[in-house]
């Protein structure tokens, strides 16, 4: 896939102006986001490339409200821990731990829903996908953190850290409570250095494999002693801190914690680890060499490590837009669904059984990543069960709501989403009977030009429209129409972007 | 490729110019072509099946095959350490974790053995990247881009003489776990099958992107005017929509006509090995299965984790071994567990274990032959050491491969490892 053709010297170079037409601006919103509406490509088109990523990587980071759900929630549970010190039973104890668990998960999928319709407005997509991937690096979970809010606050502290120097962000996160507890930094101290978060951080956050060694990392371990949080936030114990020397990548020094991420960023590997990150996230699942990154990596060396300024180094580099890089990259389960919301005209179902389940069934779980390295994506994504699964959600999607099953509490939920404006769950049959005007030919271009990316071959669009060709009347048109556009989002052409 | 191709299904063959593998290429044929073209299912009487149980995260060995009687497990453990009068006693020496009595019971009939102390030289205790070294039968400073199941099957399928492996539209390994293992990555595309407890396909009319699918020339061109080149991301997810049309049906059915004859406790993992005993019994001609239970990564507060899990597993495995004997399956699966590391010998001070380096595996069948083998890690460590390996992971893959699987072992993993006493 690393095109011999494609010189890293060339490749960062900013993609020359003139070459700048709507096919780009579609793989660009595709790739930085989930769809590409034909508005938005207008748009694109229109301002320009540099202009777009002005505007879709914004100098400040657009703010996201924690839920007023997730702050009831929150309350509830403190006071819950309080009446459980007191309970006189096990079993109160356990009552109260179970509502506790049950308020938490709920308050979880409170954000999950929130992020998710925030995610799907197009003026917000390659922002929240950018803090969706930068989440995929300081990889924390709920399962082992088990605090909705706790898990809120590290995507906040991710969020007001986004776009600026790396090195703060990874400063910021190694302060995140939830971070603390997810790698057990809380039970680290100066008698017994927990090296988790010191591994990972080398490893997974800031380097990559094999550019440090066991000792750097038991030598960082004992800095980052002491970190530890309460309900305010970061906490740090002098007492349960090792003030002694330390010796990492052979500086000697009494270091804290962030001392070793400013050690770590003055690395040479420093330079290209987020850049390959970004690239197994954004550009291929295929493994690039590292000095294919080099001349990306001493740009962003150069800017202060800017995040800001990566991305537009990246999303506007001749590499991002060269052809092997298009139409080949395997969409996520959240990608697949929230493009699909987008390529709908949809609002986020607030309902755990129909988005939630759905999404998870697809080999994705929101804030439940399968461990410390985070998604590792691609194929993997793809197997029978979960093809299965993506098969069923664009069926549910472009089919009628069925208000029918939803019980007492999914209704109620439905009620404040409409109320809040949100009301177009699925594709209903005007939309469809709006469609079926286009007649066969027109609805098979129309499919095809914009949901899928590149352009598929005649026989794709012929197999559409002997398809609907072969409708024996305007009912089995209507329905035949409807069974088109479901199989094009089924089809193995839009799971790639 | 299948000497006998009809010329009626030469027109794909262009497909092998374009980048597609052959064998990827033989599952876009329509079923009706694939089955008019193969010969009659080979008997299935002596198939061997292999059922992988992954324990992900690292599992604690020391604790899960307890030296009960070394002072030195008492002092590594000072919260953690099992009592003697805990332990399911194997010897004077060694004793299962108090929550694994169905799985003892096994290694007193004789139909579990364990194998002690396995590892690799220079261990990675990188979650990941041990995991990878175990399912691609690596060594510590070498990477492999394929499996060691996939290499497997890579070798069962290659010669122009070979018949394909499983039959057409079985898959050739199942794994019940979000992901594709690592294990099961060939050199060429293999028919491998995710199966999951939940997601089903709807019922609908499959007709039309059964042909999307499968229209010969498909391409996608980065722009108006091109080629239109197919990708390999495209031509795998074209391989693998195909194969599960035609497989889900089939499975599906399966599952839902199984009638265990045994009693599996509730939970993910026990209800993946009722499905995995339904399909064998079912006479797929599926050769590998693979079953994942997660969290052994016990950094804090393990005692009461681990024992749960433990539990999970024995339980789990048990009702599976009496569910294949009742069902005269027991003879025909061999099932083996892994685990990307043991934990350090030294608890840390979080009531936990951190990542350590080898620990003891599980292997069951009908018979196996003793139940102890290789050699127990010696405990005489410095402080926060890690035990040194006795057993190499790759000795007990050849020794499946080679007495299970009968396959030329040493080719698959690349080298010449010792055989173990565990199958005759």
């Amino acid at each position: 896939m690393p095109t011999p053709s494609l010189d890293p010297r060339e490749a960062w170079k900013p993609l020359p102006a003139a070459a700048w037409n709507s096919d780009l601006a579609r793989h660009l919103l595709r790739r930085a986001g989930w769809a590409a509406r034909p508005d938005e490509v207008a748009r694109a088109v229109n301002e320009g490339l540099p202009a777009t990523l002005e505007r879709i990587f914004p100098a400040q980071p657009p703010p996201l409200e924690r839920p007023v759900y997730l702050v009831k929630a929150t309350e509830r549970v403190q006071e819950l821990q309080r009446l459980k010190r007191s309970a006189p039973t096990v079993e109160d104890r356990r009552a109260f731990d179970r509502e506790e668990n049950t308020l938490e998960a709920a308050a979880m999928a409170e954000f999950s829903f929130k992020w998710l319709q925030t995610a799907a407005d197009p003026a917000r997509s390659a922002y929240e996908k950018w803090l969706f991937f930068l989440t995929d690096v300081y990889v924390v979970s709920f399962e082992k953190v088990r605090r909705a809010e706790l898990i809120f606050r590290h995507w906040d502290v991710i969020r007001q850290n986004s776009l600026g120097p790396a090195p703060e962000l990874a400063k910021a996160v190694s302060r995140s409570p939830a971070m603390i507890d997810y790698l057990d930094l809380n039970r680290s101290s100066r008698r017994a250095p927990n090296e988790n978060f010191a591994r990972e951080l080398f490893e997974l956050f800031a380097l990559g494999e094999g550019n440090y060694t066991e000792d750097d990392i038991k030598q960082a371990a004992r800095a980052f002693t002491g970190y530890r949080h309460n309900r305010e936030g970061f906490r740090f114990s002098t007492r349960d801190h090792d003030a002694g020397e330390k010796t990492v990548f052979g500086q000697n020094g009494s270091f804290v914690g962030d001392d070793v991420i400013d050690l770590a960023y003055a690395r040479p590997a420093a330079a290209t680890f987020l850049p390959r990150e970004m690239a197994r996230f954004y550009l291929s699942d295929q493994t690039l060499p590292h000095e294919f990154f080099a001349p990306l990596g001493e740009e962003w060396r150069a800017s202060g490590f800017n995040l800001r300024d990566l991305c537009r180094r990246f999303f506007g580099s001749v590499a991002f837009y060269h052809p092997d890089f298009r139409a080949s990259y395997i969409k996520s389960p959240v990608h697949y669904y929230l493009g699909l919301v987008q390529d709908l005209g949809l609002d986020v179902i607030p309902l755990e059984r129909t988005t939630l389940q759905p999404i998870r069934q697809m080999g994705q779980q929101l804030f439940r990543p399968p461990n410390v390295r985070g998604w590792v994506g691609g194929r993997l994504w793809v197997n029978s069960s979960t093809l299965a699964a993506r098969r069923q959600l664009a069926q549910t999607l472009c089919s009628p709501f069925d208000e029918d099953r939803l019980n007492a509490d999914e209704r109620l939920e439905i009620e404040v989403a409409r109320d809040a404006g949100r009301r177009r769950f699925t594709v209903d049959a005007d939309r469809i009977r709006a469609f079926t005007a286009l007649g066969p030919r027109g609805i098979a271009d129309r499919l095809c030009d914009f949901f899928l990316p590149g352009r598929v071959d005649d026989g794709y669009r012929a197999a559409l429209v002997d398809y609907l060709e072969a409708a024996p009347d305007a009912a089995a048109f209507e329905d035949r129409a409807r069974r088109a556009a479901i199989t094009v989002l089924q089809s193995p052409e839009y799971q790639l972007c | 490729m299948h000497p006998l191709l009809p010329s009626t299904r030469r027109e794909f063959l262009r497909l092998g110019t374009k980048g597609v593998g052959l064998l990827a290429f033989s599952r876009f044929a329509p079923q009706f072509l694939v089955q008019s073209t193969l010969a009659a299912p080979r008997p299935e009487k002596d198939r061997r099946i292999l059922v992988l149980v992954q324990l992900a995260g690292g599992n604690d060995g020391l604790n899960t095959v307890v030296p009960y009687a070394d002072p030195a497990y008492h002092a590594l453990r000072p919260t953690l350490a099992l009592k003697e009068k805990d332990v399911l006693r194997l010897d004077d020496h060694l004793g299962l974790h108090p929550s694994m009595a169905p799985l003892h019971a096994l290694l007193q009939e004789g139909r579990m053995g364990v194998v002690q102390n396995v590892g690799y030289p220079n261990p990675n205790r990188s979650h990941f990247r041990s995991t990878e070294i175990w399912e691609t039968a690596s060594a510590s400073d070498e990477s492999l881009s394929s499996g060691w199941i996939g290499r497997y099957l890579d070798n069962a399928c290659a010669g122009a003489d070979a018949p394909p492996f499983a039959r057409d539209n079985e898959p050739d390994a199942i794994h019940v776990s979000a992901e594709v293992p690592q294990s099961f990555g060939g050199s060429v595309p293999h028919n491998t099958y995710g199966l999951s407890l939940g997601a089903r396909a709807g019922r609908d009319d499959v007709a039309l992107l059964e042909r999307l699918a499968s229209r010969p020339d498909a391409g996608l061109a980065a722009r108006a005017g091109q080629d239109h080149d197919e990708t390999a991301n495209h031509a795998f997810l074209r391989a693998t929509l195909m194969d599960s049309l035609v497989a889900e049906k089939r499975i599906q059915r399966i599952i839902d006509a199984n009638k265990p004859e045994a009693v599996y406790p509730g939970g993910n993992f026990a209800q993946s090995l009722r499905n995995v005993a339904g399909l064998i019994a079912a006479g797929l001609s599926t050769r590998v299965y693979f079953v994942s239970l997660g969290g052994f990564d016990t950094h804090a507060g393990q005692l009461n984790s681990h024992a749960n899990l433990l539990r999970q597993l024995s339980e789990g495995l048990a009702a599976f071994q009496k569910d294949l004997t009742a069902r005269g399956l027991d003879d025909q699966v061999l099932t083996m567990t892994f685990s990307e590391f043991g934990r350090r010998p030294n608890e840390n001070e979080s009531a936990g274990t951190d990542h350590g380096t080898a620990a003891p595996l599980f292997v069951m069948g009908r018979k196996i032959a003793g139940p102890l083998h290789g050699t127990a890690p010696s405990l005489k460590l410095e402080k926060n050491a890690d035990l040194t390996f006795s057993t190499d992971f790759r000795s007990v893959y050849a020794t499946v491969l080679d007495r299970w699987m009968e396959t030329p072992a040493d080719a698959i993993l690349g080298a010449r490892h010792e055989r173990l006493g565990f199958l005759a």
